[in-house]
């Protein structure tokens, strides 16, 4: 057939002069395809099978093909096996039971894998190859176009009889204004908490509980709730302990546990008079000290407590605080030492005087 | 032949000797024997008159330790002394006091390896043992005898009977924090760490939670009743170290750090390799 | 009664009439049919997010059906011993219900986690893509914009996702993205209050965390995910220069069937990777981690790979506090810079980045061919200088693993980190663009002085020279007149005329070689006469 290219779009075409005839007897399928795609301005240019049909190489590739597609029957039945027959229940240590994910993922993995490699070796290396070109026609619309389409959307205006009636328009934003808030206002408000509700941003579970008059002190505990005694805590030592109110140790009190360090005694001393400098003159109990666990920075538990250089260390972000120095921040991105709770001993058993005096865990803009 | 000389008036003498001597050939040979033999006998009065004034520390001692306790005193006095002192009251700059940390705390330093301690750094590394069992329990017993302190209780086994259930609630709320969730170890302020609980035995968790070793603090049986302190060694040994994961290759229990890498490493290398090959470079 | 002999050979012809009768769809079906779409490896690498999308819905929804959202307390009674009478919240108990009490339930859990993870690392490595050769140029700045917000909120489900199961590990994360909330001036507090319904962490975190992440997320990703390919569609992809390319056509392959068997093999493959990893390789295993307790945490916490770059910035933050002494005294915390006004520089500014580099160039045009990355030097550097800074956070965020593992000081990783942010940057910038330059250089001097043949040829006076193979006609000095039309130059004998091996065939080679193509990779444009023409096995 006899071609020319097209200047502009670099298409090859047909002699326009001979009119394509559907029904021609003469045309093969192929030649179908060719026109039908030349209407939507797709021109396959290069279109040639890569081996001659029957030859040894294609024979190949085909069983190929189909052994990759044999592995998959053969994976996926292996997985439908191992999923319903392997022995899947939690056993402790090794057991047959430890591979059944790990199986299950290698049956699936394979019978997944081989048909995506079954399906593209059949269509790279079993289709013909192919080369084909299609205009973008992505020009942008004419000016003529454009003015049409502008003054289209114009005239809405015009139709509208906005400007002509601007009672109409006032109206409209007087009107449609508050329903926007009604539409906002239950999302938005049921939503919104008051974040001092309780002054609960300044108290924890620590604060002493007044009820029928009389104060009662709120003793350390141990996770368990059991209270603790100073002869629990060996020199050198730290424990977690959480106030002793119904729910101390939860979650429902995540602002209070509190690490409870008893130094050695010129550790002790050290930080006797750094609490004396700070206005905590009686914070410890003997060489006792306890702070906020709750990392003034970010909010995890600053636990790393090294006992010999006396800083504690919180995991997330690398804040260490000195314990012997009212647990200021010496390194890392905290910038407030940790709150300090007042220690005491009542019956034997640690009680705190107080609630902390400082803002426990992260800062926000109202902490004074 | 030096010119040193013990006292001013005999040097005098001495020297007036010597210069005759030099002005007389014959007698060299004869004032040669002479001075080697007063010098010896110099020495054996220093060394006689020494022996006799100096304090001696060592037999006081020797008689009131046990046996176990005396061997152990022979190793010690051969690979501890320098840095932990003649009797073990430590030495400023290099080791401390070893009165009153137990046969606890020598049993596990030197068990695991970390003393002798091969070099000054930022934390004492575990390292094969320079020290057989017996030898351990013989260094221990003495400094056990010499300062007293805390002891571990008998046998290899020391989690029987523990109750993982509770000693994993005790782990996260006591130990993940420097030990990791998994046991792994984690990083501590300045080049120092939290060593993984992996390689160590029954005996070395025991000990490390009753004596705080370093920087770790200390976990007394006040604080962590015997039982409980069963429980977690319960919690480590047969849960974190023997039950396999059942989720496939673990990565090192490092957390996401090491699945973000997997993801690039595995995933995206093996996909891009899969699209290399689909489409290639036209 | 005469029955009708059914034709069974003309029942799809009169099937598909009858839909084209009602729905009027032949023509737009055979355009749809032929598209043409270009074929390049790195055009491939949004479709590893796509395809990694598909398998996250389908996991998801399985997840959904034992997973229950609630921070009520339960006891503990399912299989996993180590956790037996243990205190959690349903959330964390219905978690290890599917890893332990659903059969196959792991390893969806794991499927479902690796394809985020897989998510994520894609949609990182087509934007580099996009950036790199200035696809994002005019016309298609706002598939730009679209294609970048989907990379926050995937990072949005990916939070919420990994939070909802309220594990130790994910719960420290909580709590860690409240203090960030409360750091925000002003309405700080209110923010937080009312997120969490009142004072970390409430009783009604997880079901909003919840719904979000399997509603409001998802809805979002399928909205903008749908406008990203339609607009993909709609303005056609872009190519690489070429032979027969120009900045008004596609040279490719039609759609079907060719392009949409690799698009299929290629899901199959993305989908049997994440089958691997997620049988194969463990990841999140929250029964370790525990459930979350306010007073517990584990060294080595870190948040997932795609969030870790804040959690590099919070760690090199120095702890510079301003305080506001107004009546009581207010105070903007360290921990706004890092983790919200940063992230809000990162989200405006890329996105305003095409229609900057516009300005800059003057560059009004409409592009449709893409640009090697050494031909634009200074878009490349930055790319380099944007990735480094992006790495040291990334790697700071893990700056205590890597202390751990590689015996390197704690705080000498958070110097190295807080220094190697301001240095390296600028450092990789420099360096990438000399050695675009370098590139540009050596493809210049191929066109010039051709192929280096290996061929070494002693001249008469005794002077060695080594043979250059011309690529093309050369002028009187001997230089190649060829023009730089930005592709790629063959450097080496076996690749000129053909930018692909002569011989096809990896192990064996594939019956006779190749002539001399036009186009990279694909043979002749004639067919020669031996061949037959193709056809479907079947008459017309």
């Amino acid at each position: 057939m006899s071609t020319r290219t097209d200047a502009h779009s670099n298409q090859v075409v047909d002699n326009p002069r001979e009119p394509f005839d559907v029904n021609d007897p003469r045309l093969s399928r192929f030649d179908l395809v060719r026109e039908g795609a030349r209407r939507d301005d797709i021109e396959i240019v290069h279109y040639e099978p890569q081996f001659p049909p029957g030859s040894r190489a294609e024979r190949r590739i085909v069983r190929t093909v189909a052994s990759i597609f044999l592995l998959v029957g053969v994976s996926a039945t292996a997985f439908v096996v191992a999923y319903i027959w392997w022995p899947w229940r939690y056993e402790h240590g090794t057991g047959a039971s430890k591979y059944y994910t790990p199986i299950l993922g290698l049956t699936l993995g394979i019978a997944l894998l081989g048909i995506g490699f079954g399906i593209l070796i059949w269509g790279k290396k079993l289709l013909p190859k192919e080369v084909s070109i299609q205009a973008r026609h992505d020009e942008p619309a004419s000016e003529e176009e454009r003015r049409l389409t502008g003054n289209t959307l114009l005239y809405m205006v015009d139709e509208l009889g906005i400007r002509r009636r601007p009672l109409l328009g006032v109206s409209l934003l007087a009107g449609l204004a508050p329903v926007g808030a009604v539409a906002a206002a239950p999302l938005v408000g049921g939503l919104i908490q008051q974040p001092h509700k309780n002054n609960q941003m300044f108290t924890t579970g620590w604060k002493p509980i007044t009820e029928n008059g009389t104060t009662r002190l709120v003793r350390l505990t141990h996770h368990d709730g059991t209270p603790v005694r100073p002869e629990d805590v060996s020199p050198g030592g730290q424990i977690t302990v959480f106030p002793g109110i119904p729910g101390g140790a939860t979650n429902k009190y995540a602002d209070s546990p509190v690490l409870l360090i008893h130094l050695r005694p010129d550790d002790a001393a050290a930080a006797r008079a750094a609490n004396e400098r700070a206005g905590h003159a009686d914070y410890m109990w003997g060489n006792y000290i306890a702070y906020s666990k709750i990392c003034t920075h970010a909010g995890c538990p600053a636990s790393l407590y090294e006992q010999q250089t006396n800083r504690l260390l919180c995991p997330c972000h690398q804040s260490q605080f000195l314990i012997t120095d009212n647990a200021r921040p010496i390194f890392g991105p905290a910038s407030r030492r940790l709150p300090q709770l007042p220690l005491t001993v009542e019956d034997g058993f640690f009680a705190a005087k107080s609630d902390f005096t400082e803002t426990v865990g992260p800062d926000f803009w109202e902490r004074p | 032949m030096t010119s040193d000389t013990p006292g001013g008036a005999r040097s005098r003498g001495l020297l007036s000797r010597l210069r005759r001597a030099r002005s007389s050939p014959r007698s060299k040979a004869r004032r040669r024997l002479g001075a080697a033999v007063r010098l010896l006998a110099a020495l054996t009065l220093a060394g006689g008159a020494y022996t006799v004034f100096a304090p001696d520390l060592q037999a006081q001692e020797t008689s009131q330790l046990s046996a176990a306790a005396q061997e152990g005193k022979a190793l010690y006095d051969t690979s501890c002394v320098t840095c932990h002192g003649r009797n073990a009251q430590g030495v400023e700059g290099r080791g401390p006091s070893l009165i009153g940390v137990g046969a606890a705390s020598v049993e596990f330093q030197v068990s695991t390896g970390r003393m002798p301690l091969a070099r000054q750094e930022a934390q004492a590394e575990r390292k094969p043992p320079v020290f057989t069992d017996d030898q351990i329990q013989q260094l221990a017993q003495y400094v056990q005898e010499l300062g007293g302190g805390p002891q571990l209780p008998e046998g290899e086994n020391l989690h029987r009977g523990g109750d993982p259930v509770e000693g994993g609630r005790l782990f996260r709320i006591n130990c993940s924090s420097c030990h990791s969730f998994g046991g792994g170890g984690g990083a501590l302020s300045s080049g120092k760490f939290a060593p993984s609980l992996r390689p160590a035995t029954d005996r070395q968790i025991y000990a490390a939670m009753l004596t705080g070793p370093q920087n770790m603090p200390v976990f007394g049986d006040n604080q962590l009743r015997p039982e409980q302190k069963a429980d977690i060694i319960a919690y480590v040994q047969e849960v974190l170290a023997k039950d396999r994961d059942p989720g496939g290759f673990n990565l090192g229990r490092l957390g996401p750090s090491t699945e973000g890498v997997a993801v690039f490493l595995i995933g995206i290398v093996a996909l891009v390799f899969a699209a290399l090959w689909i489409a290639g470079k036209s | 009664m005469k029955r009708r002999k059914l034709d069974m050979a003309a029942l799809p012809g009169r099937a598909a009439r009858e839909v084209d009768d009602r729905l009027g769809v032949n023509t737009p079906l055979r355009s749809l049919l032929n598209k043409v779409f270009p074929d390049h490896w790195s055009f491939l690498l949004g479709e590893i997010a796509l395809f990694s999308f598909i398998v996250l819905l389908l996991t998801g929804v399985y997840l959904t059906f034992f997973f229950e959202p609630s921070l009520t307390e339960v006891t503990y009674n399912g299989s996993y011993a180590p956790l037996r009478g243990a205190h959690m919240s349903a959330a964390y108990a219905s978690t290890l219900d599917i890893s332990f009490d659903v059969r196959g339930g792991l390893i969806v859990r794991q499927m479902h986690h690796w394809a985020a993870l897989l998510f994520m690392a894609a949609i990182v490595v087509h934007m580099l893509r996009v950036f790199l050769t200035g696809a994002f140029r005019k016309p298609r700045e706002l598939n730009w914009m679209i294609g970048y917000l989907l990379f926050w909120v995937g990072f949005l489900a990916g939070f919420t996702g990994y939070s909802i199961p309220d594990d130790g590990l994910s719960g420290t994360g909580l709590r860690i993205a409240s203090a960030i909330m409360l750091s925000i001036p002003v309405i700080g507090s209110w923010i937080t209050s009312s997120i969490f319904g009142g004072e970390f962490p409430g009783e009604i975190i997880i079901s909003r965390f919840y719904i979000a992440h399997v509603l409001l997320i998802p809805a979002l990703l399928v909205a903008l995910i749908s406008a990203h390919l339609g607009l993909v569609f709609k303005q056609k992809h872009t190519q690489w220069p070429g032979p027969g390319r120009t900045n008004s056509n596609v040279v490719g392959e039609r759609m079907f069937p060719r392009y949409a068997i690799k698009q299929g093999g290629f899901f199959m493959i993305v989908f049997g990777v994440i089958a691997l990893l997620g049988g194969l390789v463990q990841i999140n295993p929250i029964w370790l981690f525990g459930p979350y307790e306010a007073a517990v945490v584990s060294a080595a916490s870190q948040p997932d790979w795609y969030v870790m770059f804040l959690d590099g910035s919070t760690r090199l933050m120095p702890p510079w506090e301003i305080n506001i002494p107004i009546g009581d005294g207010y105070v903007i915390p360290p921990l706004f810079w890092p983790t919200v006004v940063l992230p809000g520089i990162l989200v405006v500014l890329p996105l305003a980045y095409p229609f900057i580099e516009a300005r800059l160039n003057k560059d009004r045009r409409i592009h449709n061919l893409l640009q090697r990355p050494r031909d634009v030097p200074g878009r490349t550097a930055l790319a380099a200088m944007a990735v480094t800074f992006w790495l040291v956070l990334t790697l700071s965020g893990a700056n205590d693993v890597i202390a751990d593992k590689f015996f390197i000081s704690l705080n000498a990783m958070t110097w190295v980190g807080r220094i190697g942010l301001i240095i390296l940057p600028p450092l990789a910038y420099y360096v990438t663009y000399r050695i675009c330059l370098g590139l540009q250089q050596h493809d210049r001097e191929v066109l010039a002085h051709g192929v280096e043949t290996g061929i070494i040829r002693r001249l008469p006076n005794g002077k060695f020279v080594e043979v250059h193979q011309p690529l093309g006609p050369t002028d009187e000095h001997g230089h190649g007149t060829l023009e730089y039309v930005g592709w790629a130059v063959p450097k080496k004998m076996n690749r000129l005329g053909a930018l692909g091996p002569a011989i096809r065939g990896f192990f064996f080679p594939i019956e006779k070689p190749v002539e001399a193509p036009v186009s990279p990779g694909h043979p002749p444009v004639e067919p020669r006469s031996e061949r037959q023409e193709v056809g479907s096995g079947g008459s017309r």
